[in-house]
């Protein structure tokens, strides 16, 4: 029988516990097929059926969400219609590349350089740019974090032994 | 529950797109507690930690480099900025980027110190944060395909909760408790404080504290069990 005060002292070893914590998760994880699937269709950024597009002919097949650039608005949807204003304005905006592949091939939509950008510019800079500004902050937190180490622990090294008493804030 | 009952009544939001943030007696004040905090850790000084040295009569000052003082004072201070929009943001996925954002910025801090044992505890704290983004993450993605929303007003007003709704807020949790590191998962923090440079060493302990707070709130929007 283990003593809990034995358990507790375990728990104490920061090492064991990356350990601890991946098998409490592994288990939830493995917890979550048990539970029943659940899907709302309403969502809020909505897509056509899955070959319903490829059956019409457009050269777009999937990703096909309608509009004109800066004159129709397509097809998307805000979650708070009123603070996004002009939504869907440049939903339908590909580059000159991609009008001329799109022009000559019928599976422009299937190929991996035809993310649709004004889709994409819609959502990420649009109703949800904040989500983004926070994204690149936590990118540029780990680089200045990353090259603040390579710079103190690697470059300066050598001074560190010599200048170690002398840099020291009071 | 609604979010009156848990917070008081809507005072104002800021809208940003799709993500509002919202501002109610409870959020304010912890947003404001967090400011507070923020501007005293960044107008103090690194405390100097005397060690008593062994079979000598001089002591052993552990201080705090100018450069590393620096880099680490920023640090708090986008720790501290961080803490304070995760109490006053409406939107889930937002949420859940603010915790990540605190946990990087919680290594960052520790990162440069020189005792092995800090280092080694900061090491392991990363590989939890690192995990723990997966449930994070996923338990966001999980509410969004239940409910077709992220929203927390939406959240709130929606009747039910369905089991993938409270799945992917055990998720949640499982993901905050591993970012923020509290009670089973407490020892690799715990050792990270052992380092000289108090004040910037207690915003970590602040910004985890806060989160689990405003985390509540939030698992109960969504859980609806009271």
């Amino acid at each position: 029988m283990i003593r809990i005060g034995r358990l507790w002292n375990e728990l104490a070893n920061p090492r064991k516990i990356p350990k601890l914590f991946s098998v409490i998760l592994g288990l939830i994880l493995l917890l979550g097929f048990l539970i029943p699937m659940d899907l709302n269709v309403d969502q809020l950024y909505p897509r056509p059926a899955p070959q319903l597009q490829i059956e019409e002919g457009l050269s777009v097949a999937p990703y096909d969400r309608g509009g004109e650039v800066l004159k129709v608005p397509g097809i998307t949807r805000a979650q708070y219609p009123e603070n996004s204003e002009s939504i869907g304005m440049v939903n339908s905006y590909m580059s000159p590349q991609a009008l001329f592949v799109k022009s000559i091939s019928p599976y422009f939509g299937t190929s991996i350089y035809s993310s649709p950008g004004g889709l994409i510019d819609e959502i990420l800079y649009y109703t949800r740019g904040f989500d983004t500004i926070l994204e690149s902050s936590i990118l540029m937190m780990s680089f200045t974090i990353a090259s603040f180490l390579a710079v103190n622990f690697t470059m300066k090294r050598k001074d560190e032994n010599n200048s170690n008493q002398d840099e020291e804030y009071n | 529950m609604d979010l009156a009952s848990l917070g008081g009544d809507l005072l104002g939001t800021i809208p940003l797109g799709d993500i509002v943030l919202y501002f109610t007696p409870f959020h304010l004040f912890m947003f404001i507690v967090v400011l507070i905090f923020t501007v005293l850790i960044a107008i103090s000084r690194t405390e100097t930690q005397v060690e008593a040295s062994f079979k000598t009569l001089k002591d052993n000052k552990v201080s705090v480099g100018l450069e590393e003082f620096k880099i680490r004072r920023f640090l708090a201070i986008i720790c501290g900025l961080a803490t304070a929009g995760a109490m006053i943001t409406g939107d889930l996925f937002n949420f859940t980027l603010f915790v990540a954002l605190i946990g990087i910025v919680n290594v960052g801090i520790v990162s440069a110190v020189k005792q092995i044992d800090v280092l080694d505890a900061a090491y392991n704290y990363g590989i939890i944060a690192m995990l723990s983004s997966l449930p994070l993450f996923g338990g966001a993605a999980i509410v969004l395909a239940s409910t077709g929303t992220l929203s927390l007003f939406e959240i709130a007003n929606i009747a039910t909760t369905a089991p993938m709704m409270t799945f992917g807020a055990i998720l949640l949790l499982i993901g905050i408790a591993g970012e923020t590191g509290i009670a089973p998962f407490f020892a690799t923090k715990a050792e990270m404080f052992r380092t000289p440079g108090s004040p910037f060493i207690l915003i970590i302990h602040l910004s985890s504290l806060m989160v689990i707070i405003r985390a509540i709130e939030i698992l109960l929007i969504i859980i609806k069990v009271i």
